[in-house]
């Protein structure tokens, strides 16, 4: 935010327009977390009352003792993180060599692995399944990551940036005698750290909040990551029984996002600004 | 000696791209032409196949179900993309500022962004339901009969619409503040220099230097939307009647609840096929605009 | 003896040749500047000896050993390039062990040599900081003790001064001359800057259009240019060439005809000339001076006045168009557009024959 952010005020037209769209996002937000803190039975009397005391606990305590979701959150965080560490190895390791190693075919590869951007999900992933099912992956963890390794973007976007980093680096490193993982290792990789974190927060958000793909992989309870869990408890539960408890879930299953969030901001930002300038 | 080294570089090329190679080619280009195939094919989950044709395809054609689908999926994309751009716009020019309050309401803007879709339903279905939403309790003070958005086949597809929009705004507001950043600033003060109004500074000044963006967004937007899934079947399930099935729903119902993978197959790349066209034709339109200016 | 030395050296990038049988020799602790405008093959060189590129033929020998087909950090050279490649992300420490940890050698003598490099180049408070905080002076000093501690047999420096302003690449210059005294190793450096050439090195190998166009000590180039690129590549302002024939007679020494008719005693041996042919006639600024009209060798209209203090750079026309450069003393009167006579010291003129080829006065004479 530098010299081109505008410095006048805004009408006030704008001001109130702007604060009744933050209402609009907020209250969802706030009246899931107000929710969250009521009794079921209380909220089964009138929903209204979750702008009222009391509040309690109750629903966060059920969800650490005895229901799933804590187990749908460790699957989350297993499958995410996975997806994440895979990613980001993968896709240095390729844009590595699609930047700066010479092999029969590499330009040719590469626009292929870019012509994987145009293909969207559902295009491949009902014969993903058939397959998938054939070599016995479904309900497993290695079921769930893989599909989520496959990153062309991924690719893309570590290429380009080991592209920009000067070539006299590899060329000193080599004079001083570095090998070829040496050169990889101590010298380029630690310089696509920010891209790193950026590809990282990326896939972690969308691999946390994926699907499609686990809702028809996953099919037994004790594989369901978050966001299929939730569903289905959302669909089980007749409508306004355990309200409260299942917006606790929700609030429980979006902390960790959040603290992720929170955290890497910047890089999400920055993310943004490079894809905008492309 | 020499041309050792060549071979050894060879070499490690593969080994370092390799890995990626052979999972894409496994996960993504195999399972791609096996839809191909598929499609040409009456098939279960249990394997029985027989070689059909293009009968799925001209299945697909009379089929009205699907033709609802089709229906419902551009109706979405059109009650979504367009609002969702313009305010994501209008929000990010408010939102251009280095204030601490700015960044504060950015951070709001984008919050639901990072909310899975279960969530996502989860919480509008609570605000939504006519018994005990939020919605009705507003409506009950103000003294209105809370009107049925989950269920009535007129409401269930604008309810889609402003859940997702509530849903997606961040990214495109995130994108046009990235654009209006990369404006120059000495525009603005040559423009100011020439008492132009902040309306015209509007028109002739930032919306021309967001042009990129906006393509961006646009194209993003309706290759997301026309691919529409999670909301339509945790808040409506497709209903009533179909009312809000989309196609991806289609596909799902079709494969995962009539076990007909051949059909389905079909449908999906008719989808694929359409998101495909309809973006290479926005990006043909536009670029090919901007070559006449 | 020999330390390096490039035979027969040929690289083409696909159809384009650009080093075309360059050969040399180098002595051990020689310093040795390649010079020449871009494109002339240089860097090109520089990196065939350093093994960041591979001659298509030719061999590279460094002491008696080749060592062309090794990798380059097996070549006992050390490099410093023109944007320094200083590994970002790294101290200043850790760029300078970086090599002799990949070299594997002990810890203790890494810090040894890293302490002694950085008191000579008295950077010995900024080991660890990283790059990124030192400003470029200070940077440059990092890339030359990142090839010091490796104690190499050869030094490369490629335009090691160029990213530097005008005050600190004069300094630097003075640091270059100091710190090759104390290696015990030949440098060359490739740079297109003719005085950082002139003041650092012992020989001067001067490049262009795929070949070496002379090699010599800084002072030989100078008054003694191999051909007519040399003569005009080399010194500042560049030495007018000026069409002339040779006038028959009988002396050891040529006599030639400008193109506007006056006549000019050289002290070239007549004897390697060729009877006829086309001929041009090399003139420093220093060995033309103006004199009044009617007076010196020729006439000519002053076209530019140049005045730099010490001395002043007259640029007249001879009557048949041709240009000359003349020096006068710092409070010269002349005038644009004043006619003035030029005398020319025909005992420092250089002659070029058709083929560019140098021809000079008597070294003796």
């Amino acid at each position: 935010m530098s010299a081109a952010v505008s410095r006048n005020r805004l009408p006030i037209a704008a001001t109130a327009g702007l604060l009744l769209g933050a209402a609009i996002m907020v209250t969802p937000l706030v009246w899931t977390l107000l929710l969250s803190f009521k009794s079921n039975a209380e909220l089964m009397r009138d929903s209204a009352t979750a702008f009222s005391a009391p509040y309690t606990l109750e629903n966060y305590r059920s969800i650490l003792v005895g229901s799933s979701v804590s187990r749908w959150l460790l699957n989350s965080l297993i499958v995410s993180l996975g997806t994440t560490a895979g990613v980001l190895i993968l896709c240095s390791l390729a844009g590595y060599a699609f930047a700066r190693l010479d092999f029969p075919f590499r330009r040719t590869l590469f626009v292929f692995v870019l012509l994987g951007l145009a293909v969207p999900e559902q295009a491949v992933i009902l014969p993903r399944h058939q397959f998938f099912a054939l070599l016995g992956l479904h309900n497993s963890y290695p079921g769930l990551i893989l599909p989520g390794l496959v990153a062309p973007f991924g690719v893309f976007f570590m290429t380009q940036y080991f592209r920009a980093i000067p070539r006299d680096l590899d060329e000193a490193a080599m004079l001083d005698g570095a090998s070829r993982f040496t050169l990889f290792w101590k010298v380029l990789l630690p310089l696509t750290i920010p891209a790193q974190a950026t590809l990282g927060v990326f896939t972690f958000l969308g691999s946390w909040n994926d699907y499609w793909w686990p809702l028809i992989s996953a099919t037994t309870s004790d594989r369901f990551t978050l966001t299929v869990g939730l569903a289905s408890a959302q669909m089980n539960y007749a409508q306004t029984s355990g309200l409260g408890f299942l917006m606790a879930q929700a609030v429980f299953a979006s902390i960790p996002i959040l603290i992720v969030y929170i955290i890497f901001q910047k890089q999400i930002v920055r993310a943004m600004a490079g894809t905008a300038v492309r | 000696m020499t041309r050792s080294r060549g071979k050894a570089g060879h070499l490690s090329g593969y080994a370092f791209a390799g890995p990626f190679l052979l999972l894409y080619a496994t996960i993504l280009v195999y399972p791609l032409l096996l839809g191909i195939w598929l499609s040409f094919q009456r098939a279960d989950l249990f394997g029985a196949r027989t070689w059909v044709g293009f009968d799925n395809y001209a299945r697909l054609l009379t089929d009205p179900t699907f033709h609802q689908s089709v229906l419902n999926t551009f109706v979405l994309a059109l009650l979504i993309v367009p609002p969702l751009t313009v305010i994501a716009l209008l929000l990010a020019l408010a939102l251009n500022r280095a204030t601490r309050t700015a960044a504060v309401f950015r951070g709001i803007f984008f919050s639901s962004s990072v909310l899975s879709v279960t969530i996502v339903t989860l919480i509008w279905r609570f605000i939504l339901t006519p018994d005990a939403g939020l919605v009705a309790e507003i409506s009950q003070v103000l003294g209105r009969e809370p009107l049925p958005f989950l269920s009535h086949p007129d409401l269930t597809i604008p309810s889609l619409a402003i859940t997702t929009i509530w849903w997606s705004l961040g990214f495109p507001i995130m994108l046009f503040l990235a654009g209006l950043q990369q404006v120059p600033p000495d525009i603005y003060e040559a423009a100011a220099l020439d008492r132009s109004s902040r309306w015209s500074t509007f028109w002739r000044i930032t919306l021309p230097s967001l042009r990129r963006t906006l393509v961006l967004v646009i194209m993003l937007q309706t290759a997301a939307q026309l691919q529409l899934f999670g909301q339509a079947q945790l808040l409506t399930a497709g209903g009533p009647s179909g009312a809000s099935r989309t196609m991806v729903l289609f596909i799902y119902e079709v494969v995962f609840g009539r076990w007909d993978l051949g059909y389905g197959a079909a449908a999906a790349e008719i989808l694929f096929l359409l998101v495909l066209g309809i973006t290479l034709a926005q990006y043909w339109a536009i670029t090919r605009r901007e070559a006449e200016r | 003896m020999l330390s390096l030395e490039l035979d027969r050296i040929r690289k083409a990038y696909g159809d384009t040749l650009v080093l075309d049988d360059v050969s040399l020799g180098m002595d051990a602790r020689e310093f040795i500047a390649f010079l020449g405008p871009s494109g002339s093959g240089k860097s090109t060189l520089l990196r065939i000896i350093a093994g960041l590129e591979t001659a298509d033929s030719g061999e590279v020998r460094l002491d008696g050993q080749r060592i062309d087909h090794l990798h380059p950090g097996d070549r006992n050279v050390a490099m410093v390039f023109q944007h320094y490649a200083l590994y970002p992300h790294m101290t200043v420490r850790e760029n300078m062990a970086f090599g002799l940890r990949n070299a594997r050698v002990p810890k203790g003598e890494i810090d040894e040599r890293i302490a002694q490099a950085a008191k000579v180049l008295e950077i010995e408070d900024q080991l660890d900081k990283k790059p990124g905080q030192m400003s470029g002076g200070q940077r440059q000093r990092v890339a030359i003790g990142r090839a010091i501690v490796k104690q190499p047999r050869l030094f490369l420096l490629d335009e090691p001064l160029s990213n530097l302003d005008a005050a600190l690449r004069t300094r630097t210059r003075v640091e270059l001359a100091q710190l090759r005294q104390r290696v015990d190793a030949g440098v060359i450096m490739v740079t297109h800057d003719q005085a950082e050439a002139m003041t650092l090195a012992d020989r001067i190998v001067i490049m262009n259009d795929r070949r070496i166009q002379q090699i010599g000590a800084p002072m030989e180039i100078y008054t003694r240019p191999a051909n007519a690129f040399v003569a005009g590549f080399v010194g500042s302002p560049a030495m007018t060439l000026v069409k002339a024939a040779l006038e028959p007679g009988e002396g050891p020494f040529a006599r030639v005809r400008l193109g506007d008719g006056a006549q000019v005693e050289t002290r070239v041996s007549r004897a390697g000339l060729p009877v006829d042919g086309p001929l041009r006639l090399g003139l420093r600024p220093e060995s033309v001076r103006p004199a009044a009209a009617g007076t010196g060798t020729t006439e000519a209209e002053v076209l530019l006045v140049e005045r730099l203090g010490d001395r002043t750079l007259v640029y007249a026309r001879l009557a048949n168009g041709e240009e000359v450069t003349a020096q006068d003393e710092g409070n010269s009167r002349i005038r644009m557009g004043d006619r003035i006579g030029l005398a020319v010291d025909g005992k420092a003129a250089h002659l070029f024959d058709a083929d560019g080829t140098g021809h000079h006065a008597e070294a003796a004479a």
